[in-house]
Order: structure tokens, then sequence, then C-alpha cells
């Protein structure tokens, strides 16, 4: 009994962790920008498949399968810096724009990634095999789980506190929260937001590629993934509050786990608590546990 | 006795923006609110239209209590008001503004299906604003589009034409030339008996329109009453002159 | 003024369309159709309220599932109780979720919006005992008229009688939306559009002209998903996804969200671009995803905006 339930809420966690990267991606443009970026399961899908690519010709060029986690690692974060060109190439025309329009240039990043993808990849799923299992497994409380699973988890968390360090104690994290306070006072004060827009950007995106490849020896790379995905990412940004880094993760930790528990009871019931859950949110508290903004 | 609040007290927090301010507005006044920025004439405002509750304190017009009412019941109840910062319909044309006042104060606002253009009663209306304040050679102007002037006086039109008993101005001259601000007064002060307004209540800053225009000037300091007067007493009034005024140059 | 002969001139060619052109493209005309009055109700709420709804395929999925359901469930096969039927069930919808969504705006209104499409495409897809799951529930070929056209085969049905009928539709619900938008409530809707807080000065309660204007847009787009279903003859829970109401903002805004018939126009030309991109190259999604943002940055005001330029894009009263 213990044991399933550790399954179950190390499954949770897990997918958690996975959320909470593409969550902080989404927060940290919607914080500087106001951007609510649709595209943000697009880059997840993106990462998955460019990480699948990236092991592959790793171990076809004899590379060692126990080190499968850095070609993943380093491919999904590679194909991250797309966000240059998206920002510099797209979105920097919108920011003077009602959101509405900044929305639907986003939604229509969607629509190009999803058929960019489908036009590489194909749309067969690939997925990186039996390598998920190469970490071998680990007892916790009866219950047998994936240490891939547990380095990832370790991993997120090592990149939540590394945000952090970075938004409290450096320079760029200081200008980042100043401008997510107050652009045009930053402006004002010499910061050159046009810099600051293009780095947070392709920062928001390489979480986003990062979640992405991460997740994939768990699952497999699905043409649908980014469409999906972002419904569970903007779960989690309502529930914890928009533009809040810490609503990110306390975010993700309830969906991920409530969405594992859900499954394991009353599997019908799975994103349907969740929506349940948002819509409750956006009624009685909008602004989420941690966020700032009012609706 | 039109409009009276007894005793309004406001806080934010610990912060006392209104502290026990009382003043009532008789049939036929004009009235003007002056103050310097803080003393609490926008927090009176949004009290005496309703938007806000009062912490202490009442409000009535015509006898009933409006505290916190609303803009919309409050319209229904015949008090209007215009906006410091010009508020307009920028898509919508002059005629169409003012035809969307006659609309709401007619109650025609649910009529789904019916034409806009074949209601007689609305057009007339409309026109016939437009006319008490010049705008009628700019009626198929789009609002956007005027000069800032003539926005000003589509935004206060636009609350005439609701044909309220009293009306609550924010400043109507203010981002106005010194050369339209009386243009502007006199065109208000003209619809004003023309449409048969029991009262109008300013806030203003210039002091020319202010001692131009009132029957009775309010002067607020720092969330209280300071004096309550007409302009000659006020004139007289050393600390009014001190602390709001400033030097009278005749 | 040109625009009732261009309207003359297109009534003719969309009348005289099957006795000239080949079957396939009468059938693509149907879509359009369908999408046409979805449009015209989802353009209420966006160019002349201000809201954009992000789930508003929900409603979709309501009129194509009404559709399926009355047909294959509960033996109802005349159109002419479908389509109400289908109104009636969005206007129950739209009531309640209206009331709550319309005192939110802007990204707040297209989350909570966004959200209860997605509450319903799960619920298709998960209760399948109820509608079919994935693979979704069939829609017979429903009566027109009384009558079931026996002799007609499908082909001949859709570009005959069905084409006809969605036409007469489209027309009856493009007139009753050309008098809201010009009545008193339209006007008010419009003043909502450019300046709440004015709006509310002068006596227009904002949260409720924003419902009616929901539940007006619920209704139309149910009525166009019972349309929509008819051709294929089978209603699957894509058709509530949130990409699909992703898709028809976009087709507004392609024709044109600050016209009248810019919504219509966005429909025929989404329609036909898809159908032309689609025959050379299987990426359609790209060549879109270019065309929304190529419009987004350069040309907000649709094909509509292009053609209207100086003049006046919406006509309200003229005194």
């Amino acid at each position: 009994m213990t044991a399933n339930l550790v399954n179950v809420l190390m499954g949770g966690v897990f997918h958690a962790a996975i959320l909470f990267l593409v969550a902080a991606g989404l927060q940290v443009v919607f914080g500087v920008q106001k951007i609510f970026n649709l595209a943000c399961g697009s880059f997840y899908a993106l990462g998955a498949y460019a990480g699948v690519s990236a092991v592959g010709y790793f171990t076809s060029r004899g590379g060692s399968p126990a080190l499968f986690i850095l070609p993943l690692a380093l491919g999904g974060l590679a194909v991250g810096l797309v966000g240059v060109v998206v920002e510099r190439g797209l979105l920097r025309f919108v920011y003077d724009r009602d959101e509405t329009f900044q929305l639907l240039l986003t939604f229509a990043l969607v629509l190009m990634l999803e058929d960019l993808i489908r036009m590489t990849w194909g749309t067969a799923p690939v997925s990186t095999g039996g390598l998920y299992l190469s970490y071998g497994h680990a007892r916790i409380l009866g219950a047998t789980v994936p240490v891939y699973n547990l380095i990832v988890i370790g991993a997120s968390l090592a990149i939540a506190l590394g945000i952090g360090w970075l938004l409290s104690r450096t320079v760029f994290g200081r200008i980042i929260r100043a401008a997510a306070d107050n652009r045009e006072m930053a402006e004002a004060l010499g910061v050159d937001m046009r810099w600051v827009y293009v780095r947070v950007f392709t920062l928001g995106t390489m979480l986003g590629t990062l979640g992405g490849a991460l997740v994939i020896p768990a699952t497999a790379a699905m043409s649908e993934m980014g469409i999906e995905l972002i419904v569970e990412a903007f779960a989690v940004v309502v529930i914890g509050g928009l533009g809040s880094m810490r609503g990110a993760f306390v975010g993700a930790l309830v969906v991920g786990i409530l969405r594992s528990l859900a499954i394991s009871i009353y599997p019908e019931l799975e994103m349907l608590l969740i929506y349940l859950i948002v819509i409750a949110v956006l009624i009685w508290r909008p602004r989420g546990l941690f966020g700032t903004a009012a609706a | 006795m039109i409009l009276e609040a007894r005793d309004i007290r406001k806080l934010y927090g610990a912060y006392v923006a209104l502290d026990g301010v009382s003043l009532s507005i008789q049939e036929g006044e004009f009235v003007s609110i002056i103050g310097p920025n803080g003393a609490g004439k926008s927090t009176l405002i949004n009290v005496l239209t309703g938007v806000l509750q009062p912490s202490a304190g009442s409000v009535r017009f015509k006898g009933k209590d409006i505290g916190g009412i609303g803009t919309v019941a409050l319209t229904r109840l015949g008090m209007a008001r215009s906006f410091q910062l010009v508020q307009i319909f920028p898509e919508l044309t002059v005629l169409e503004t003012l035809q969307a006042a006659v609309v709401s104060r007619l109650g025609r606002g649910a009529r789904i299906f019916a034409s806009l253009a074949g209601d007689g009663q609305v057009q007339a209306d409309a026109l016939d604003v437009a006319g008490l304040f010049n705008l009628s050679d700019k009626a198929h102007a789009l609002a956007r589009e005027l000069p800032q002037g003539d926005k000003k006086l589509l935004d206060v039109a636009s609350a005439f034409a609701l044909r309220p008993e009293i009306i609550l101005l924010d400043e109507p001259t203010s981002g106005v030339s010194t050369a339209d601000k009386h243009a502007i007064m006199e065109i208000l002060v003209g619809a004003a008996k023309r449409i048969g307004l029991r009262a109008i209540i300013q806030v203003e800053h210039d002091m020319d329109i202010v001692f131009g225009y009132s029957d009775r000037i309010i002067a607020l300091h720092q969330g209280k009453v300071l004096a309550d007067a007409t302009p000659a007493e006020i004139e007289a009034d050393a600390r009014v002159v001190d602390m709001v005024v400033g030097r009278r140059r005749r | 003024m040109r625009t009732p002969v261009v309207l003359a001139l297109v009534g003719i060619a969309l009348v005289a369309l099957p006795l000239l052109a080949p079957a396939y493209h009468v059938t693509l005309m149907l879509p359009f159709m369908a999408y046409g009055v979805v449009l015209l109700g989802l353009n209420l709420l966006f160019g002349y309220t201000g809201l954009v709804s992000f789930g508003h395929a929900l409603f979709i999925g309501i009129g194509a599932y009404t559709g399926a359901v009355l047909t294959t469930r509960l033996g109802v096969r005349h159109m002419e109780a479908i389509l109400p039927a289908a109104a009636l069930a969005a206007a129950v919808v739209a009531a309640p979720v209206g009331a709550l969504c319309v005192r939110y705006v802007k990204i707040y209104f297209g989350m909570l919006t966004l959200a209860f499409g997605m509450v319903f495409y799960t619920f298709l897809l998960k209760f399948y005992k109820l509608t079919g799951g994935d693979e979704g529930m069939r829609m017979l070929r429903p009566y027109l008229l009384g009558s079931e056209w026996k002799g007609f085969s499908k082909t001949a049905y859709l570009i005959g009688p069905y084409y006809y009928f969605s036409l007469a539709v489209l027309v009856l619900a493009t007139l009753l939306m050309w008098r809201v938008v010009r009545s008193p409530f339209g006007l008010c809707l419009k003043t909502i559009r450019d300046n709440p807080l004015k709006a509310e000065s002068l006596g227009v309660s904002v949260p409720r002209y924003r419902w009616y204007a929901f539940m007006i847009s619920a209704v139309y787009a149910a009525v166009g998903g019972a349309l929509l279903a008819t051709p294929t003859g089978n209603v699957d829970p894509t058709l509530a996804y949130w990409t699909h109401s992703g898709n028809i903002v976009f087709m507004v805004l392609l024709g044109g969200f600050s016209s009248f018939f810019g919504p219509l126009v966005g429909a025929f030309a989404f329609i036909f671009l898809q159908d032309t991109v689609m025959s050379v190259f299987p990426y359609w999604r790209l060549i879109f995803g270019a065309v929304l943002a190529f419009i987004v940055i350069f040309a907000p005001g649709g094909l509509m905006g292009l053609f209207a330029r100086r003049r006046r894009p919406i006509e309200v009263s003229r005194a």
C-alpha cells in the first residue's frame, strides 16, 4: 500500500519537475515581457525531439549509453537557442501592441513549430528506447523508482535554486526583477530593454526545451505533446500565480502530484480535476498563490 | 438639498484620505471644490459618485443613501460625471457617443433587434446635445481624431446627454489651452441651463475659472474642509489664500 | 453605395454555384458556410465587444454533438429541430459559463474560456460510454424540409438540398447579426469595447451586456457546429480542442475583425487557402502560422482592412 502511494507520488514529483522547467520558462517571459507564450509547449516538444536526435547521434558515434543524459540535456539546451531567432525575428514587432495580438502571434508560433517538427522528424513517435532504465532502480519505502527520475528531480531542484540565485544575487537577475516590476523605470535608468528581452526570452525557451528533452526517456516524443502540455503549464502558472517563480515551483508540484493521484484513483478524472481547480482559482483568487497581477 | 455628505471618512489602511468631510449642494448651485494635490479631492469625488464606499459617514442624493452603489446605478438616479483624464470612445463618432448616452438614458440598451438609425427619438436627442456643445458640424468625426478641447467637450456632452439632475465635472478644463478654457465653460453653463441641470459640482485647479463661475467654493486640505463659502469670502480668508489659492492677480 | 452591388453579385454566385462548379468545390463551400455562421457570432464577441475567447470551440462542439446525439440516440432527424436544439444547448451552457467569464478581461478572460473549452474536450474524450470517446459519434443525414432525400446519393444531397439549406441558414444568420450590430444594443457593445470605464459612467452595465454578447455568440457557434458536422457525418472531441478555438480566432483576424463582413471573408479565405495549400504541401500549419504572424505584425485589420483603409470600417448609423 505504501509502495503504491510512493510510486504514485514519485511519478507525480517527476512530472512536476518537468512541468516546473516549462512553467519557469513561461513565468520569466510573462514577468518581464508580459507575454503569455502559448508556444512554450511547442518548445518543449522541440527539445524532446532534439534530445532524442542528440542521444541517437551520440550512441551511433560510439558514446557510452551510461552517459546518455549528457547529450540529451545538451541537445535540449542547444536547440533552445532558437529563442534568439524567434524573439528578434518575430516577437519584438509586437511589444507595443495589445496583448491579444501578442497572444495570437505566439499561437502562430505554435502552428509553425508543429509543422516544422513534423517536417524534421516525421509523425511517428521517437524515443530513446531502453536507455531510460540504464541507471537502474532505487528502492524507496518499498517502491521501485527509476534512478533516472531521481536524477531529473534533482536536476530540476538544482535549476530552481539556480534561478533563485540568479534572480536575487546577480546583476542580470536584478535587472530582470526591475524590468518585470516597472519597464519604463528600468529603461529610464539606462537598461537596454532589447538586450534584456532577447536574453530573457531565450532563457525561457531553453528551460522549456530542456524540460522536453529530460522527459523523453520516460515517455516518447509525439507530435501532440506540445499542444497538450501548454494546458498543463497554463494550469501551473494560474495556480501558482502569473509571473512568479515560487508560483511555478508550488504550482508544478500541485499539478504534478494531483494528476498522478487522479490517474491512480479514477483515470477519467485526470486533467478534468486540474481544469476545475484552474477555474476555481481564476474565480476566487485570480492572482494565484504568489502572483501579483490583478484581474 | 440635492446632495449631502455627512461626516465622510475614508481610510486606506492607516492612511486617512478624508477626515470628516461634510458638505451640501443646494438647488441651482455651481460649486467648485479646490485644494492642493493630496488634499483628498479624487477620493471625495469617488465617494460622491458612489464608486467608493465611505469608511464612515454617509452620502445622500435626493435623500437616498448612495454609498458605494456604483456608477451605473447612480446614473439611473440622475447623477453624471466627467473625468479628469478625458474619456472617449476612440472608434465611435461624436454622434454615436451621444447616441449611446441617450440609448442608456431611455433604457433601450437591451433592444437587440431594433434599428438604431430608425430610432427617431435617439437621433433627435443626440443631435440636440451636439448642437448645445457646438459639435454639430463634427457629428460624424471619429472621437479619436478630435482636437483635445473637443474631446473634453464630448466627454462632458455625453454626460449631459444623460439629462442628469446633477453633474460632477472632474477638472473640465485641464489639458486645455487658456484661450479655450473660457469657451468651454461658457458652452457648459449654457448647456446646463438648456437641459435644466439642478446643480453643478466641479473640481478645478484654475482659479480664474473657479472664481469666475462658482456660487460657492469648498476648499479641501489634508482630507478636511478648510472653508466652505462664497468666492468673495474665500478671497478674504487668509488661510485658504495661503494654502490653496495663491496670490490673486487682478 | 458599392456594397449592395457586391452583395448582390456574391448572392447570385452563391446560388448559381452548384449548377456551375465541380462537386468538389461545392462541397468545400459547406464548411465555409458553417464557419461563416460561427465566425459571425465570434466577431460579435471579439470585434464588437473586445473579448478574445480561446475556448469558443466548446460551443461548436456542443452544436455538433447535439446533432449527433439527436440523430443517432434520440431519433430526431429533422434539421429544423436539430438547429434550435443546438442553439438551446449552447444557451444553457453559455449562461453560467458566460456569467462567470465576463467578469474578467483580456488575458484572464482568454484563460478562463480556454479552461472551460478543455473541460468539455476532456469530458468528451474520457466519458466514452456517453460520447464515443476519441472515435466520436456518428451524425446521420438530417431531414431537410421534412424529406430524407432518399433518392439522392451522399454527394447529390450535399451539393443540392443541403447546400441550399446551409446557404439559407447563413443568410438568415447574417441578416440577424446585421440587425444586432446596428441596434442600440450593438452600440452599447462598442462602447464597452472602446472604453468600459466611460461606458459604465453612461449607465451601461458592462458585465451584463458582455454576457448577452457571449450567449449570442455561443448560439451562433453551436448552429455552425451542427452545420459543420453533417457533411462528414462524424463528430469527435477535437472539435472542442483549444487549437480549434485558436484557429477560428485566426479566421476572424484573417478576414478583418473591424468589418461586419470580415468574418465571412475570413472563413472563405481560410477554407479555400487550406484546401489549396494542402493539395501541394502537407504542412499547411506552417504556411498558416506564417500568414497569421504576417497579419498580426503588418496587417492587423485583415483582408477587409486592406480594402477598406480610409473608409470607416464599421457603419452603424448615418443620421
